[in-house]
């Protein structure tokens, strides 16, 4: 039987006994019944009444026995943090309540399951693109061209530290910012902008673009490519930043040198070719003047063949294909041979050519050739960037302590600027300010350095400044 | 009289034998070694014609025939220009400067005095029917 049923029983009987009793009190009292007859009746109705109150009472604290069992249940369950069954003992209506409530509780527990489940799927997927997204960056980290990723709203998401360099901002301080306002320049914002609202078929394209690094103009080539979902649609742009500025410096000089380089070599043609034809068509009458014509082609032919000899050797020593013969030799013969052939170039010019070499006999491991082209071309270059009337001094000394000799060539010429000091023996680099004074490959110093220091293993350098001549020199071993 | 060519070039053995095929050709040669010399001589003295090379220390061969044509005394001096790299004029521009003829390097001085004639010999025309 139900606790409410036992409880309205217990409540009936209640009521009944109290309303006898009541009824009771007034027949005797009406029958004129003595006062211990009367006392009798009512220790009849307390005893009824205690009965029923010890009922209510047993009845009451079983209830509350299950509520606490309920309630501690609860509360471990809460503890647990799981999701378990209540167990009660009884088949009253709080032992029904919780049965449904436990029904319940079942679907939940098995809700729940499945949850937890997909939450562990989840936490791994999340590991892997947390991982997949560290290989991302470090991948876009390790590029050393600019890389920058935006987002479908032209935000920046992902930008590298080559990116940082090239347009001056912090990406820390950047993310999620507008492109627009992390980089200054409307011309690549603009690149950008296009690219993700551009139907992009290929995906991929790649635009030339010039901006300012540091307040360098650079050139680059800029490879866009929509980041596209899965509907087809751009989501952001990937800019990735080549700097061809160098490579485009390069073909401009090599377009130079070969422009240079025929020049250089159709200027000796040119007279040979005139100078035999005058010959050809019996211009020279006297014998002299013939003499005088041949040594001239005599002498260009040599210039010609030096020139390529220079052109081929420098190509030569940078493959490593060049073949070096070393033996101990006397530096001073060789310089002294050098200024022989000059001499002719620095008298045309009228210019002074003087030897302050050193009468010591400097021995010098070395090919003989090769060196000979070294002095040769530091002679002829001193010769033609010093103007007319000037002078040109060799000297040789030795550093014994060092076990060295030094050589140097030093002219009145028109100096070189700190700048041009530090190009000077580039390949191909000609001197702005000198162009106009004499011709030439931007060849002779780079091979006269390799000779020195590839070669053998020796040390060149200059010293000079703006229009006050310079002086280059070159140390070399002393045989032991 | 005979015609006076001025031969500007920065290579010496150039104006040498250029001079002397044309001097053995019976004109009068003047060289000088770069714009500015050509430029101070042709004032003192203009000559019938110009050879030039294009590529010369100061100035070009086409900056020596614009300043040359600057000047009202040497605005009809034809030039004929020998260049080294293959140069190119355009049309307008060699009429604009007074080039009639490119020669490219290495030439052949019986073909620069066979040019010289013909254009001495069609300026002269030119100048008699003026």
């Amino acid at each position: 039987m139900g606790t409410a049923r036992r409880l309205i029983l217990v409540l009936i009987v209640l009521i009944a006994l109290a309303s006898s009793t009541a009824y009771y009190a007034t027949e005797m009292s009406l029958r004129g019944v003595p006062v211990r007859e009367r006392v009798m009746g009512w220790l009849a109705v307390g005893l009824t009444s205690s009965v029923c109150a010890l009922v209510m009472v047993i009845i009451w604290r079983s209830l509350g026995k299950t509520v606490q069992i309920v309630r501690h249940q609860l509360s471990l369950l809460e503890g647990s943090g799981e999701v378990g069954l209540i167990m009660v003992d009884s088949h009253d209506e709080l032992g029904m309540l919780v049965q449904e409530f436990n029904h319940y509780l079942t679907r939940i527990k098995s809700r729940f399951e499945q949850v937890k489940l997909q939450k562990r799927e989840l936490d791994i997927q999340i590991r892997v693109a947390d991982v997949e997204k560290k290989h991302t960056e470090a991948i876009i980290f390790s590029i050393s061209d600019a890389v920058v990723v935006t987002d479908s709203f032209d935000e920046l998401v992902l930008a590298n530290e080559a990116a940082e360099r090239t347009f001056g901002f912090r990406m820390s301080e950047c993310y999620r910012q507008p492109v627009g306002q992390v980089i200054r320049d409307p011309q690549f914002v603009r690149l950008i902008s296009d690219a993700r609202g551009e139907n992009m078929e290929h995906r991929r394209r790649v635009v030339e673009y010039s901006g300012k690094v540091e307040g360098q103009p650079r050139s680059f080539n800029v490879t866009l490519s929509g980041v596209m979902d899965s509907k087809g649609r751009c989501n952001g742009v990937v800019a990735v930043m080549h700097d061809v500025t160098r490579e485009k410096e390069i073909a401009a000089m090599k377009t130079d040198f070969v422009s240079n380089v025929s020049h250089e070599l159709r200027t000796p043609l040119s007279s040979i070719k005139a100078y035999v034809e005058m010959l050809v068509d019996g211009e020279a009458e006297d014998e002299q003047t013939r003499r005088e014509f041949y040594d001239i082609i005599q002498n260009e032919t040599d210039r010609l063949g030096r020139l390529i000899d220079n052109i081929l050797n420098i190509s030569r020593i940078e493959s490593g294909v060049i073949r070096i013969n070393k033996q101990p030799l006397a530096l001073t013969s060789v310089i002294k041979d050098a200024l022989e052939v000059a001499k002719p170039q620095a008298a045309a010019k009228q210019i002074e050519l003087i030897d302050q070499l050193s009468v010591v006999c400097h021995q010098v491991n070395a090919d003989r050739d090769m060196l000979y082209q070294a002095v040769l071309n530091l002679l002829s270059n001193a010769i033609k960037y010093t103007p007319a009337g000037g002078s040109v001094t060799v000297r040789s000394v030795s550093d014994d302590a060092r076990h060295l000799v030094r050589v140097e060539v030093k002219d009145t010429g028109v100096g070189l600027s700190p700048e041009d000091q530090a190009h000077i023996f580039e390949k191909f680099y000609r001197v702005e300010a000198s162009k106009n004074m004499a011709k030439g490959t931007g060849l002779g110093l780079s091979l006269v350095k390799h000779i020195i220091e590839t070669v053998h293993e020796g040390e060149m350098g200059v010293f000079s400044r703006l229009g006050q001549g310079s002086t280059f020199y070159f140390q070399l071993r002393l045989c032991d | 009289m005979s015609k006076r060519i001025m031969v500007v070039d920065d290579e010496a053995h150039i104006l040498h034998v250029v001079s002397l095929k044309l001097r053995n050709a019976g004109y009068e040669v003047q060289t000088a070694g770069d714009g500015e010399e050509a430029l101070e001589l042709a004032l003192a003295e203009p000559p019938d014609l110009l050879i030039t090379d294009y590529h010369m220390p100061v100035m070009n061969g086409v900056q020596l025939c614009s300043q040359l044509r600057a000047h009202e005394q040497l605005k009809s001096i034809p030039a004929v220009m020998l260049t080294a790299r293959g140069y190119a004029l355009e049309p307008e521009d060699m009429e604009k400067t007074g080039i009639l003829t490119l020669l490219s390097k290495p030439f052949s001085p019986r073909e620069l005095l066979a040019v010289v004639q013909q254009v001495l010999e069609g300026n002269g025309v030119a100048q008699g029917a003026e």
